[in-house]
């Protein structure tokens, strides 16, 4: 990390760290806006901080490494392509790619829209790999949550302004959603370490016991493969065309999920299964993140697709010419 | 917490170019007409191939040039290995040397010992191999019994190792062995450099279970050597030893070990293959793909003068799970007759019954586990 990437890094843990996992958005939002960080990915002629993806990471696993649960992840992809279009206040995305398609005004249904209620516009991830951005005004909402608690509500409107975009939303969440898998399977993997160190069986600590440090290093493995991915795609979007890159990182950071998920929960015993305990704000939003912006299914296709079309002979090379363009 | 930072690559400008020339030196030698041969590849000696890529500058490449080295860059040999496993060379000749004993006997031997060895080890005609396991030392490598013993100006040997693989044509060995009389674990041993040749070392072909001959047992039976075989400090052998393994661990031969399989699976289902085997060429992929990056940091770490040895053995115990569990997915997703002469039926009927030694090799999955438990905290 060079000193501005330190400096974010340590800035947004702290703020994720006070806010944590339940400050209402009313109190949260004011601090996350007040730092400037829903347009870190806007440019600095338009008034934003100018990052880079490599620094986006940074901040998206901060936010999954704290079960974050401000929408500022969704807002700072959002600003990343509704800014250039005219669209400004807070953003969101949505996390279903089946609405229809529309430039100009949009009338319909919009699913799994990322805490709507008092966004000002939401960036929807088409099918075509295109997006769509509409404005949030005049809305029927229909409160729906994630598996962790979090507002997806199903949003219907009339004439809404839309614009499409050519940004494909749906990799460029996906990736965000790797990189707070990252976080969140590391932050998993501390609770657990520290709770075998302190919990005793048998007259010693579970930590002590081999089949418990056998699982943990499993987990570790796990937790290593989702950050190096990410990383990678990250290097790869800050370079432009990212597909493999991101598709590879999705998918790996949710066969990820359910090794380190499981792990953590059998390490935890009982106490982890409870509401008290905080293990579940993350292995919650590990299962939610699993679905949201593709799953395995989706992400092997692409990628299985891609390596088929492009044969045995082709294989290698195009691996090796990925990453032969990040030279020094 | 975060066992494996994660970071930006940063590969040589030069990589695109040596790629090429290796890319090319492989094409220019004949190819095993098995496909088998291609699987695991870095066990599959070929002393002509290794004289070609040590002519071309391949082996060695970040020894001095003093010693015959090419003081290329870490990364620019990263981007050597991998070419080479990528498809399938025949590199298990001159494997041990350049990837160990010719950094180690750089960094502890005597002045004659580097002389002697190293220039050939870089000509890719001076093949190693090490002398660790015993009979009653595996995985508990402190255990070691056979014993050097100074008689005058010289050093006596006396016992046994095993599963030393490549004795059978290696021309020298470094082994660790006790030095101190009664000295307990990891007290008390030194490493040694020893000539294969030298009266009283016995070499003994072990088959193993597909009837290939990798390992051996050595026996040293009052094997007399020079003073300068003594490599680096007596009674600090431990030390040297295990500061080896994590750089044995590190490379990217602990995931690359199936890939000749998913070439062939690649060749073999064409370029649209059902929903089920793109999904499972997508998985392997993605695993494949990500690894290379976890293997790459580690190598750019070592680059910047880091010791990584806690990312390096995650990325072997992955690595080696990974090439593991390749076959028995390949398996499971195409119907084969293992016993036909298609190359996929070949590669993945090697595999099958090879791949169980991958998590053995250079430390077994408990030992490795073991090493990243301590890591997290634990032990």
């Amino acid at each position: 990390m060079n000193e501005q990437q330190t400096m974010l890094d340590d800035m947004t843990s702290a703020l994720f760290a006070e806010l944590g996992q339940t400050t209402p958005l009313a109190e949260s939002w004011p601090k996350i806006d007040e730092l400037g960080l829903p347009n870190l990915l806007v440019g600095v002629e338009a008034g934003g901080f100018g990052g880079s993806w490599q620094e986006a990471l940074i901040v998206f696993r901060n936010a999954g490494f704290h079960a974050l649960s401000a929408p500022l992840v969704e807002a700072i992809l959002a600003a990343h392509v509704g800014s250039s279009l005219g669209f400004a206040g807070r953003g969101t995305i949505a996390n279903c790619t089946d609405a229809s398609s529309s430039d100009g005004r949009f009338t319909g249904t919009l699913r799994g829209v990322v805490a709507a209620d008092g966004a000002n516009f939401v960036v929807v991830p088409l099918a075509d790999r295109g997006s769509m951005v509409v404005a949030l005004d005049n809305t029927t909402r229909h409160e729906r949550f994630s598996l962790s608690g979090e507002a997806h509500d199903v949003v219907s409107l009339i004439d809404a302004r839309a614009v499409r975009s050519p940004v494909d939303m749906m990799a460029l969440a996906a990736f965000a959603r790797s990189a707070q898998i990252a976080g969140a399977l590391d932050a998993s993997l501390a609770l657990s370490a520290g709770y075998v160190n302190e919990r005793k069986q048998f007259g010693r600590m579970l930590a002590k016991f081999q089949a418990v440090q056998q699982n943990l290093a499993t987990f570790a493995c796990e937790a290593a493969a989702a950050n190096c991915a990410t990383m990678a795609a990250a290097q790869a979007l800050d370079r432009g065309d990212a597909g493999f890159e991101v598709a590879a990182a999705k998918l790996r950071c949710n066969r990820a999920v359910g090794v380190g998920t499981a792990i953590a929960h059998q390490a935890h015993g009982a106490i982890g299964f409870t509401a008290e305990y905080s293990l579940h704000p993350f292995t919650r939003r590990l299962w939610a993140w699993r679905s949201e912006f593709g799953n395995d299914s989706h992400w092997a296709d692409w990628l299985g697709g891609d390596v088929c079309a492009r044969g045995a002979d082709g294989f290698w090379s195009h691996l090796t010419h990925l990453t032969d363009r990040m030279i020094a | 917490m975060q066992t494996f930072i994660a970071r930006s690559i940063a590969w040589p400008e030069t990589a695109t170019s040596i790629r090429e020339r290796v890319r090319a030196l492989i094409a220019s030698h004949p190819r095993d007409p098995d496909p088998a041969k291609r699987a695991n590849c870095w066990s599959v000696a070929d002393p002509a191939f290794s004289a070609s890529l040590g002519e071309a500058g391949f082996i060695g490449m970040t020894w001095p040039k003093a010693y015959g080295g090419h003081e290329r860059s870490s990364l620019e040999r990263y981007v050597v290995l991998e070419e080479l496993l990528a498809s399938g060379a025949p590199v298990g000749a001159h494997w041990i040397a350049d990837r160990q004993t010719g950094g180690m006997l750089l960094r502890y031997g005597t002045e004659e010992a580097k002389r002697k060895w190293v220039p050939g080890m870089a000509q890719g005609k001076v093949f190693s191999c090490i002398g660790l396991s015993e009979p009653n030392a595996g995985s508990d490598l402190a255990s070691v019994r056979t014993s050097a013993r100074r008689k005058g100006n010289r050093w006596v040997l006396e016992g046994q190792k095993v599963w030393t693989t490549g004795a059978h044509f290696a021309h020298v060995m470094i082994a660790l062995v006790r030095t101190t009389e009664g000295s307990e674990r990891n007290d008390g041993l030194s490493q040694f450099v020893i000539a294969m040749d030298t009266p009283g070392v016995m070499v003994k072909p072990i088959i193993d279970l597909t009837g290939g001959h990798d390992f051996n047992e050595v026996f040293f039976d009052s094997v007399e050597l020079e003073e300068h075989a003594l490599v680096g400090v007596e009674g600090d052998g431990w030390r040297q030893a295990t500061a080896e393994l994590s750089l044995e661990r590190s490379g990217p031969e602990r995931y690359l070990s199936s890939t000749a399989l998913f070439m062939e699976l690649l060749r073999f289902v064409g370029p649209a293959p059902s929903n089920d085997i793109k999904q499972l060429v997508g998985r392997l992929t993605a695993d494949m793909w990500t690894l290379r990056m976890m293997s790459a940091t580690v190598a750019a770490k070592l680059a910047a003068g880091e010791d990584p040895a806690l990312e390096a053995t995650i990325v072997k115990d992955l690595g080696n799970s990974f090439e593991q569990a390749m076959p028995e997915l390949v398996q499971a997703t195409i119907d084969l007759d293992l016993s036909g002469d298609d190359p996929l039926a070949r590669v993945l009927g090697h595999l099958l019954q090879v791949s169980p030694s991958f998590s053995l090799r250079g430390g077994t999955r408990e030992i490795l586990k073991g090493i990243i438990a301590r890591g997290l905290g634990l032990r």
